[in-house]
C-alpha cells in the first residue's frame, strides 16, 4: 500500500506541475497564440492528469477530464472553433480540474454535480459541432462511463505472472465462452509488415500451444530456390490445428490481436471429428532426407526446402539457436537486404566444412528460415525463454534518467558546507604569507587549485539550487484575469525575463509578495477605463512584470501606467495613523515608500482585494527576510514602478574587502563600477554643504564611510581610496574608505538573527582570520543620504 | 534467466513510476525516458528486450518515436509495445502503421501488462 501511496505523492506533484503548465499555456493562448503545439501542450496536461486518475480510481476527475479533453480533441481537430468564450470555458474547467484533484488528494469529495454545468457545456459543443452520423458524435459523458471506469491496480500481483508460465490473458474469461468440444484448424499467412512491427509467428504459436494440444505444419511449397529468394518477400504460411474442449474462436483471435490486419487468418472449426490433423512429411523426422552436412560433403548446393525440412534433432538446434537470438535482425527487414540470401548461398559453395550451427548462423537471415523452425516441433505449454545475450556486467548499465529529484535539505546542507569550505579555503589562502609562499612553492600551487576548485564546486552548487522565475509568474497572468473581473477594469500583463534563474529558496519566497505587489497595482494604480478615457490613456491598463539580472542581484519589477502614488491621500492617511509626525514633511520618495509601513492602507473602503492592511509592509517584510530590498517610483498620472532587487543566492556573496578607520568592511563586488586613489580623484563642493565626485562629466554623491559609520581614521587623505559602487536605477554613490585589501568571497550572515538592524550594514560575515567584517548597504546608504539631503 | 531489460517511455512520472514498480517486481531492469527524443538516445547507448511508449509526449511524440526507431538499422526486431488510453482504434493504427507492435491499454492491470510484454518478447 504505501508503494500506492508513493505513486500517488508522484501523481500530485506531477499534476501540480501540469496545472502550472496548463496556467502558463493558456495565458498565451488568451493572449492570441492558438497554434497547434499549445492545443498540443494542453491536451497532453489533461491527457496525462485523466490518465494517472484512472490509475488510481479517481473516478470523478477521470470523468471531467475526459469530457475536457474530449472538447479539447474536437478543438484541435478543428470541429470546435477555439473562441474566446471556448477559452473562457477551458480556463473554468482548468479550475475545476484543479479542484478534483485537490479533492482526489485531500481525500475530501466535492459535491457530485461539480463541474457539471462544464461538463454539459462540453457536450453540448461537442454535439453542435460534430456532423451528423460521425462516429466520435455520441455523447461524450457516455463514451467515458464506457472506457474509462477505473481499474485498481494490484501493484503485488504480477510476480506470479512474470514467475513462469506462459501467461492466460483474463481477456479469455471474460470472452464468451462456446463450451464445445472441439478442433480447430487456423490458417495462418503472414504478411511483411507482420515482421516489419517486430512481431513474430515463433511466439504466436507459443500462446497458442497454451491453448490446448497444437499441431503445426509449415506450407513451403511457395519457397522458392535459394538464388531466387527476394530478401523482402515472406514465402511461408502455417496450417495449425489446436485441440481443446473449451476453446473457442474469439480465444485464437485474441492471440492474433496484435497482428490483425498484418496477415491472413482463417479459423475454422472442424465438424467435431476428433481427426488429428494430418502432418505432412516435410515436418516429419525425414531420415530419408540427405542432412544439411551430407549436401555440403556432396558440395550439392542445398535446396532451401531441403534445408527446412531437416532432421528433427537438427531442426531443433536451429529453433535453439534462433531463440537464442532474438535481437538479430528479422530476415525480410535486414538492413542490407540484398547481402543475406547471396552470402548464405557463398558460403555453402565455399565453406564445405561448416558444421550445422554455423551452417544455422549462415541461412539465419533467410526469410523462411526462422519462422519454419517451430513447424517440426509441436508446442505445448511453452515457457518464455530468455535471451542469451545482454549478458554484459550490469556495472555500466545508464538508465536514461536525465534528471532526478532530490530532497532540498540535502541540496541545502551542501550548499552550507561548500559555503564554509570558501571560508576554509580563503582562510587558508589568507595565511600564505610571502615567507610562506616563497618556501614552499607547490603549497602555493596546490592551494591555487584548492581555490579554483572551490569556486567551481559552489558555481555548480548553486546552479542546482537556481531556478527561473518562470514559476512564480506563470501565476500571475490569472491573478490579474482574476482582478480584472473583480475591479471591472480592463488589465493586460506583460512578463519580462521570465528565464532569469535565481536561487530556489528566494524563488519560495517571492510569490507573496508579488502577489501583493500585482494586486495593489491592479487595485490602486490602474484605473477604471472610463477614467483612463478622460485622461487620455488606452481603454486597458498595462501591468509589466519583468526580471533582470543586475551583477549579484536579480530585478524583479512590477509596474503600472495606472494613476500613480497619490502622495497627498498617502501622507494625510500615514498622518492621520501617526505613521508620520505632524511636523516632518517627507520628500516625494520618501511618501512613495510610505505605502509599505506597517499598518498602512488607504484604501477608502476596504476593497475585496488589496485594501485589508496587510498588504505592502508583508512585502516589505518577506523582501527583507530574504536579503532584499523594495523600491517604489511613482510618477502622477504615469504610473507607478516597484522594484524588487534580490540576491542571487543567499549563500555567497563576491565582495571587496576595504579597511574603515582599523575595522574591514566588504562591498559586494557586484555593485562595485571602480575604484579611484583619492589623489587622483575630483571633488567637489556643493552648496548645501556636501561633497561630490565628478567622473567622466558626471557627478556622483560622495559618502565617507568612516565619517558615516562614526569611525576614526588617521589616513592621510590622499592615500584613501574612493569605491565608485552602483546602486538602484544605475544611480551612482561614491564610497570612500581608508584601503583596499582584495578580493574575496563570503557567507553572508543575517545582522538581524545575530544581533539587530543597522542602517546602512546589509549583514554580516566571518572572514578567513576568523574576524568579523560588515557588509556594507549600499543601496540603503544611498537611500539615507538622499534622504537626508532632501530633508 | 537472463534478466529482459524494458525501455519505458512516458512523459508522466506517474505511469513511469508504476510500470518501473510492476516491471522490476517482475524481474525486468527498467530503463526510463521522457520522450521520443530521450528514448532514441537510450536506444543508441542501450540493448534492450522491448520498448513500451506513450503515444501523447511533448518533443517526440510516439509516433515518431516507433518511426525512428524502425528505421535505424538494428532495431527492426525490437518489439514495440503502444501505451494509450486511446482505446480508439485510430491512435492504435497510427501507432502499428509507424512500426508498432502491439498495445497496452492504460490504465494496465500488472498481470495483463506482464503476459503482454512476454507475448512480444522471447
Amino acid at each position: 500500500m504505501s508503494d500506492l501511496d508513493d505513486f500517488k505523492a508522484t501523481y500530485f506533484d506531477e499534476c501540480s506541475e501540469l496545472l502550472t503548465e496548463l496556467e502558463e499555456q493558456f495565458a498565451a493562448i488568451e493572449a492570441g497564440e492558438r497554434d497547434a503545439d499549445r492545443l498540443n501542450a494542453v491536451f497532453r496536461a489533461i491527457h496525462s492528469i485523466k490518465g494517472g486518475a484512472g490509475a488510481f480510481g479517481f473516478s470523478a476527475l477521470v470523468g471531467f477530464a475526459h469530457a475536457y479533453e474530449t472538447l479539447l480533441d474536437y478543438v484541435r481537430d478543428g470541429r470546435i472553433e477555439m473562441s474566446d468564450d471556448v477559452v473562457a470555458l477551458c480556463i473554468r474547467a482548468n479550475d475545476i480540474v484543479a479542484d478534483h484533484v485537490k479533492a482526489a488528494q485531500t481525500g475530501e469529495p466535492l459535491p457530485a454535480d461539480y463541474g457539471m454545468d462544464e461538463k454539459e457545456r462540453f457536450d453540448a459543443l461537442a454535439r453542435g459541432d460534430a456532423a451528423p452520423g460521425d462516429d466520435e458524435g455520441g455523447d461524450p459523458l457516455e463514451e467515458f462511463d464506457i472506457e474509462f471506469t477505473p481499474v485498481m491496480v494490484n501493484l503485488d500481483a504480477p510476480q506470479a505472472a512474470a514467475a513462469g508460465e506462459a501467461p492466460v490473458d483474463d481477456a479469455f474469461e471474460a470472452s464468451p465462452m462456446q463450451v464445445e468440444p472441439g478442433h480447430w484448424e487456423v490458417r495462418f499467412t503472414p504478411h511483411r509488415a507482420l515482421y516489419a512491427r517486430a512481431n513474430d509467428p515463433l511466439l504466436l504459436f507459443r500462446e497458442l500451444a497454451a491453448l490446448g494440444e497444437m499441431h503445426v505444419r509449415a506450407v513451403l511449397e511457395d519457397i522458392p530456390p535459394l538464388a531466387d529468394f527476394e530478401p523482402f518477400a515472406v514465402y511461408c504460411s502455417w496450417e495449425i490445428t489446436l485441440i481443446s474442449p473449451a476453446l473457442t474462436e474469439a480465444m485464437i483471435r485474441e492471440v492474433f490481436e496484435f497482428v490483425e490486419g498484418d496477415c491472413d487468418i482463417a479459423v475454422v472449426q472442424l465438424g467435431g471429428a476428433a481427426v488429428g490433423f494430418d502432418i505432412p512429411p516435410a515436418a516429419e523426422p525425414a531420415a530419408a532426407k540427405p542432412s544439411a552436412k551430407a549436401m555440403l560433403a556432396a558440395n550439392q548446393e542445398p535446396d532451401p526446402a531441403d534445408l527446412l525440412a531437416l532432421a528433427d534433432d537438427e531442426v531443433a538446434s536451429l529453433l535453439d539457436f534462433d531463440v537464442a537470438a532474438p535481437a538479430a535482425p528479422q530476415p525480410a527487414f535486414a538492413p542490407e537486404p540484398e547481402a543475406a540470401p547471396v552470402s548464405a548461398q557463398d558460403s555453402f559453395e565455399q565453406a564445405p566444412g561448416l558444421s550445422f550451427a554455423e551452417l544455422a548462423e549462415t541461412i539465419q537471415p533467410s526469410p523462411v528460415a526462422r519462422p519454419a523452425a517451430p513447424a517440426a516441433t509441436p508446442l505445448r505449454a511453452a515457457t518464455p525463454t530468455a535471451p542469451s545475450e545482454g549478458e554484459e556486467s550490469g556495472g555500466n548499465r545508464s538508465n536514461g534518467v536525465q534528471s532526478i529529484r532530490v530532497d532540498l535539505d540535502k541540496v541545502d546542507r551542501v550548499v552550507n558546507m561548500v559555503g564554509e569550505l570558501v571560508i576554509t579555503q580563503s582562510m587558508l589562502t589568507q595565511q600564505m604569507d610571502e615567507t610562506l609562499r616563497a618556501r614552499y612553492t607547490e603549497l602555493v600551487r596546490g592551494l591555487e587549485v584548492l581555490a579554483q576548485t572551490t569556486r567551481g564546486l559552489q558555481d555548480s552548487v548553486m546552479a542546482i539550487r537556481a531556478q527561473p522565475v518562470k514559476s512564480v509568474f506563470s501565476r500571475m497572468p490569472r491573478l490579474v484575469r482574476e482582478l480584472a473581473t473583480k475591479t471591472g477594469k480592463k488589465i493586460k500583463l506583460e512578463t519580462i525575463g521570465e528565464n532569469t534563474e535565481i536561487d530556489k529558496t528566494v524563488i519560495e519566497q517571492l510569490s507573496d509578495p508579488l502577489t501583493h505587489m500585482i494586486r495593489n497595482s491592479a487595485d490602486h494604480g490602474i484605473e477604471t477605463p472610463d477614467k483612463r478615457l478622460a485622461r487620455g490613456k488606452s481603454e486597458t491598463g498595462t501591468i509589466r512584470l519583468s526580471a533582470e539580472q543586475a551583477g549579484g542581484n536579480i530585478l524583479i519589477i512590477v509596474e503600472d501606467d495606472g494613476a500613480g502614488i497619490n502622495r497627498e491621500r498617502v501622507l494625510q492617511v500615514a498622518r492621520d495613523k501617526g505613521v508620520v509626525a505632524p511636523d516632518v514633511n517627507p520628500t516625494e520618495e520618501q511618501i512613495d515608500q510610505l505605502i509599505f509601513a506597517p499598518g498602512f492602507s488607504t484604501a477608502e473602503a476596504l476593497s475585496d482585494i488589496s485594501g485589508r492592511g496587510v498588504g505592502m509592509d508583508v512585502v516589505l517584510s518577506n523582501i527583507k527576510k530574504i536579503g532584499g530590498s523594495v523600491h517604489v517610483r511613482s510618477w502622477t498620472g504615469k504610473g507607478t514602478r516597484m522594484t524588487l532587487r534580490l540576491p542571487l543566492t543567499l549563500a555567497v556573496l563576491d565582495v571587496m574587502l576595504v579597511k574603515v578607520g582599523e575595522s574591514p568592511y566588504v562591498v559586494p563586488l557586484s555593485s562595485i563600477v571602480e575604484t579611484i586613489q583619492c589623489s587622483r580623484a575630483s571633488f567637489e563642493r556643493v552648496p548645501s554643504g556636501g561633497q561630490v565626485l565628478q567622473v567622466r562629466g558626471e557627478y556622483v554623491q560622495v559618502i565617507d564611510l568612516a565619517r558615516r559609520f562614526e569611525m576614526v581614521t588617521e589616513t592621510d587623505p590622499e592615500n584613501r581610496f574612493v569605491v565608485l559602487c552602483e546602486a538602484e536605477g544605475s544611480a551612482k554613490v561614491a564610497l570612500i574608505v581608508d584601503d583596499i585589501i582584495g578580493q574575496q568571497q563570503v557567507v553572508i550572515k543575517s545582522l538581524e538573527e545575530n544581533f539587530e538592524r543597522v542602517d546602512g550594514i546589509a549583514g554580516g560575515t566571518i572572514l578567513g582570520d576568523g574576524n568579523v567584517a560588515l557588509i556594507v548597504d549600499v543601496q540603503g546608504l544611498k537611500t539615507t543620504i538622499v534622504h537626508k539631503n532632501a530633508a | 534467466m537472463t534478466t529482459l531489460r524494458v525501455l519505458t517511455v512516458d512523459d508522466s512520472r506517474t505511469i513511469l513510476a508504476m510500470l518501473h514498480h510492476t516491471l522490476s517486481n517482475a524481474g525486468f531492469e527498467v530503463l526510463q525516458a521522457e520522450d521520443g527524443k530521450q528514448g532514441l538516445d537510450v536506444l543508441k547507448t542501450e540493448t534492450v528486450d522491448v520498448v513500451i511508449t506513450d503515444i501523447n509526449m511533448p518533443v517526440m511524440d510516439g509516433i515518431e518515436f516507433i518511426k525512428n526507431v524502425r528505421a535505424t538499422g538494428n532495431h527492426q526486431s525490437l518489439p514495440i509495445l503502444i501505451l494509450t488510453t486511446e482505446t480508439s482504434q485510430d491512435k492504435r493504427d497510427q501507432g502499428k502503421a509507424a512500426g508498432g507492435t502491439g498495445w497496452i491499454v492504460k490504465p494496465f492491470d500488472p498481470e495483463k501488462l506482464i503476459s503482454v510484454i512476454h507475448r512480444v518478447v522471447h
